[in-house]
């Protein structure tokens, strides 16, 4: 990474998030590490409990204070520390130059509110617009989503609008005071696949045309191919490996990455071998010791169970970080900070 | 093709439902509006198809969990719309459900023991201990240690609960199991096991399935032969290798594309598909497909086209594939 | 927001057995166990009456009419000389029983009535649930009033009363649940396995609403002893001398003037039913409630 000319729009470093379950702290991030160019998206991707979700909650400020903690760490933004930064200030970046969108369109627009009310709203909040002014340039936001006649529906209730039209919406009020950063967390698992294309056609045009940076949560490697420019596939709360998309496609290097692969029949070609992987993913508060995958892991060694493995760089491809000591030993390679 | 475990012909359900306040009008939603397939002993027939489509409401209605209005189902030749209670009840033992939700489909209040041997017992199957003996067995054929017995369903996680929804199904040796969405729930890696653990079931048990799912790459690996649906009806149909080489409808086409596959070389055709899927209660007049389909015609917007049999148990319902 | 968060393992509160259901209610509410233990306490006193009540509540002594609380009799005595505390204590055992017997059947009745309006549905249930808002409609008073000037005042007349007044909450209180829980697939996987509707609604249905109704049952069985009171103290209630605890707060209200204490122990004895009764109740809806809706 250090061939990188510019300083990137997002750094997390070290990030470690702690939840409080039953009395005790677990850790849901472990040294969570990455960074984000202008422009480009970054695929998070894992299953359920593998810490994307409060990777992004984290960057937002959006963990529940009550029972959780960023405990070490920095997410540096545009040359801020945002750990640490007072909720006042937070609130003036998120909708303005951070923005999310979440998986259920469904729940996420408030359903009393008209569309074009919500839309406007960020705008009035953020950005001072008023009346006619917020009006006209949440309607321009309406129509660069593609919502057909949004003139005429921009009064119209959430209940009105079909999931893929919500979801639409949930874009144009993320988009509207030109975030730096979008944070899109599963936007097209509850939808259905032709919709699920259509939305990921927005984004990435969207996201060109506004130049922004994305990071991309889902669980699905199918989309990730589709959408995404870099990878970070996530197990137990720490990135198990990274690399650019076409890369991590032709060399999945970490065991869990090559068989999350074979995993997943495939709609393009006949799946002879379906391959499974054993066991399930460990909960927070009975992570075993040295390398998290190692119980479910084809290729264990009685060393992968003591100790846990480093983020290391592939000897062939810099760029190519994976953290298992038997596909990747940490040679003398620096690592990244 | 084997002969047919299940035969089903021109099976409906409309539903009436009230909208609007204070004055409500009623709309019919058409959610089956006359289906036909066939599912050959010992095979997996794949129902496919966007939410909304119907294809929930056919493996309920094929069961009878939800009553059709209309049409003929047929289990080994005996007509089950016609079935009264006690054979209705004999018929149940040969044809059973698996569900998508496995948090909503065991009784939060029951012991996994109790489940597993009740249905034994409202059938009269086995003395007490057997039932018991039998139940272990299958929570071991599922994949499961015998202690889950005497668990209760919050215990488990999701892919554990769907296993013992498995067996559930499995306690009255059914020879036809509705499976609806049974992996869409899960995290991928759960996925494949469930799925490896269906087919395994399928192969040493000789069942037949009716797999419902939205996935085209689950339908692909698990099943033989598929039908897909839209607005309630069978737009195509026929097996599996003919389909994804080269799928007929329009519509089948447009699904197979716009399935992500996990290749960066392939993205996905992030088509033009402009325009949202239409609801059931008012399907588009004609086609029901013609107000996003690329090749739509003028008759397309006129006439339903008819049911085309192509041969090799291939048949379409597109203008463009008249003979 | 909450998607994203769900990722998260929480402890979800866990869904078992209706009683293990209950016990973590009590565990979770100390005002709970105050009501249950003072609740204990009085049905302990009612059926050991025989044994610790110094005197025969019939028995009259016309020597010692109308005394305050001495050392001899602690709640004094009445009109026709016969000892409170006896009395009270005798009585306790009848309002207790016309209570639990009335809201038991009730209890009974009205559940039934509720699950089977729900899981049945449709036109069915709009019809039944019509009746019960009839039913509804009459304060508990008024129908207890008609029911007992029908039938004439006797205990098991009251016991009909009370149970007529309370049938309808408890159908309501079963039906709402038993609609929400008749959608869930283990039903459906029920109905799948050819159970009947009898077992289904029996054994997988009432399980899951038992601890709401149980609830219920404990603040309704505090209304029905306060009717029963109010029936008695009309006149309504069971014939003297035997002793209720309405009864006797009228009996006494004919000398309220100079003898008080004859109304104030029998109502102080209501007022602490009730009070313990209502804590016992609303501690467990409390605890019970909110994980009933969002635990599953």
């Amino acid at each position: 990474m250090s061939a990188a000319t510019e300083a990137p729009l997002l750094e997390l470093d070290g990030l470690v998030t702690e939840f409080r379950t039953g009395g005790a702290w677990h850790a849901a991030l472990r040294g969570v590490s990455f960074a984000l160019a202008r422009n480009e998206t970054l695929a998070l991707v894992g299953e359920s409990g593998c810490g994307k979700s409060v990777t992004a909650l984290s960057i937002m400020g959006l963990l529940p204070p009550a029972n959780s903690r960023i405990a070490a760490g920095r997410i540096r933004f545009a040359g801020r520390d945002l750990v640490g930064l007072s909720e006042e200030a937070m609130r003036k970046l998120r909708g303005n130059e951070i923005s999310m969108i979440f998986q259920e369109p469904m729940t996420s627009l408030n359903p009393v509110l008209t569309v074009g009310f919500q839309v406007a709203e960020s705008l009035r909040y953020h950005r001072g617009m008023e009346g006619q002014a917020a009006r006209r340039a949440a309607l321009e936001l309406l129509d660069q989503v593609k919502i057909p006649a949004a003139a005429q529906r921009f009064d119209d209730y959430p209940h009105q609008f079909s999931g893929g039209m919500r979801q639409r919406v949930m874009i144009a009020m993320a988009l509207a005071c030109r975030p730096k950063l979008l944070l899109a967390d599963e936007p097209t698992t509850a939808l259905d696949v032709t919709i699920q294309a259509q939305v990921l056609a927005l984004l990435a045009e969207l996201k060109s045309a506004y130049g922004m940076a994305m990071i991309f949560i889902t669980h699905n490697l199918g989309v990730v191919a589709s959408i995404a420019d870099r990878v970070a596939v996530m197990y137990a709360g720490a990135i198990v490996e990274t690399a650019a998309v076409d890369e991590l496609f032709a060399r999945p290097t970490h065991p869990y990455t090559e068989a999350l692969l074979r995993t997943i029949p495939r709609v393009d070609e006949d799946s002879a071998g379906l391959a499974a992987i054993p066991g399930q993913v460990p909960p927070l508060s009975a992570m075993p010791p040295g390398c998290r995958f190692a119980p479910r892991c084809a290729l264990r060694e009685a060393e992968c169970e003591a100790t846990d493995p480093a983020l290391a760089p592939l000897p062939a491809a810099a760029d190519h970080r994976v953290r298992c000591r038997v596909r990747a030993p940490a040679t003398a390679a620096p690592r990244h900070a | 093709m084997p002969e047919p475990m299940l035969e089903v012909a021109g099976l409906r359900k409309f539903f009436e439902v009230k909208r609007g306040f204070p004055r409500a009008t009623t709309v019919t939603v058409r959610a089956l509006d006359g289906i036909s397939f066939t599912v050959g002993a010992g095979q997996s027939f794949g129902l496919v198809g966007e939410s909304g489509c119907g294809k929930s409401t056919a493996g309920r209605a094929v069961l009878r969990l939800i009553e059709p209005d209309e049409g003929r189902v047929a289990f080994k030749g005996e007509d089950v719309l016609a079935a009264g209670k006690e054979r209705l009840r004999a018929l149940r033992r040969k044809m059973q459900i698996v569900f998508q939700d496995p948090y909503a489909s065991l009784n939060p209040r029951r012991m996994i023991g109790k489940a597993l041997t009740e249905p034994m017992r409202v059938h009269g199957v086995g003395a007490p201990g057997e039932r018991v003996a039998r139940a272990e067995l299958l929570l071991a054929e599922v994949g499961l240690p015998k202690n889950a017995m005497t668990r209760y369903p919050h215990e488990f996680s999701g892919g554990q609960r769907q296993r013992i929804g498995i067996a559930r199904a499995l306690t009255l040796e059914p020879e036809l199991i509705v499976a609806d969405e049974p992996v869409s729930a899960l995290d991928v890696s759960i996925q494949s096991q469930i799925l490896l653990l269906l087919q395994g079931l399928q192969e040493r048990r000789r069942l037949s399935f009716i797999f419902i799912s939205h996935d085209l790459g689950v339908v692909r690996y698990f099943c033989q032969s598929m039908a897909v649906m839209y607005l309630g009806r069978i737009v195509e149909t026929g097996p599996i290798p003919a389909i994804f080489k080269e799928p007929l409808h329009p519509y089948t086409k447009m699904l197979r594309d716009a399935s992500p596959v996990p290749d960066p070389t392939r993205k996905v055709a992030m088509l033009r598909i402009e325009g949202e899927v239409p609801s059931a209660v008012n399907p588009p007049a004609g086609c029901h497909f013609h107000t996003r389909c690329p090749h739509a015609m003028e008759i397309c917007r006129k006439a339903y086209p008819e049911w085309t049999p192509l041969g090799d148990g291939r048949g379409v319902a597109c203008h463009l594939h008249k003979v | 927001m909450t998607e994203s968060i769900a990722a998260v393992p929480v402890e979800r509160p866990a869904a078992a057995h209706w009683l293990l259901q209950l016990r973590r209610a009590f565990n979770a509410n100390a005002t709970s166990w105050v009501g249950l233990v003072v609740f204990l306490v009085i049905v302990a006193l009612a059926l050991l009456a025989p044994l610790i009540a110094p005197y025969d509540p019939l028995d009259q002594d016309i020597i010692s009419r109308l005394e305050g609380p001495s050392a001899a009799h602690w709640f004094g005595t009445d009109s026709y000389g016969r000892d409170t505390l006896s009395r009270l204590l005798w009585g306790a055992r009848l309002s207790l029983v016309i209570g639990s017997v009335s809201i038991l059947s009730a209890m009974l009745i009205g559940g039934t009535i509720g699950i089977v309006s729900g899981y049945v549905g449709g036109k069915f249930d709009l019809v039944v649930m019509q009746a019960m808002d009839v039913l509804l409609s009459f304060p508990s008073l008024i129908m207890g009033l008609m029911v007992v000037a029908m039938l004439g005042p006797s205990m098991g007349n009251l016991i009909i009363a009370i149970a007529l007044t309370a049938i309808a909450p408890f159908a309501r209180i079963a039906r709402a649940p038993t609609i929400a829980v008749k959608e869930r697939d283990y039903i459906e996987a029920c109905r799948a396995l050819g159970y009947s509707d009898l077992r289904i609604m029996a054994v997988h249905i009432l399980p899951n609403i038992m601890a709401e109704i149980l609830v219920m049952g404990s603040l309704w069985l505090a209304t029905a002893i306060r009717t029963e009171a109010s029936l008695s103290f009309i006149g309504l209630g069971v014939r003297p001398p035997v002793a209720t605890w309405g009864g006797m707060i009228r009996e006494g209200f004919e000398n309220i003037l100079d003898s008080a204490w004859l109304s104030i122990f029998p109502s102080l004895a209501i007022l602490l039913v009730v009070f313990s009764l209502n804590m016992l109740g609303d501690g467990l809806r409390d605890a019970i409630d909110p994980k009933l809706r969002g635990g599953e």
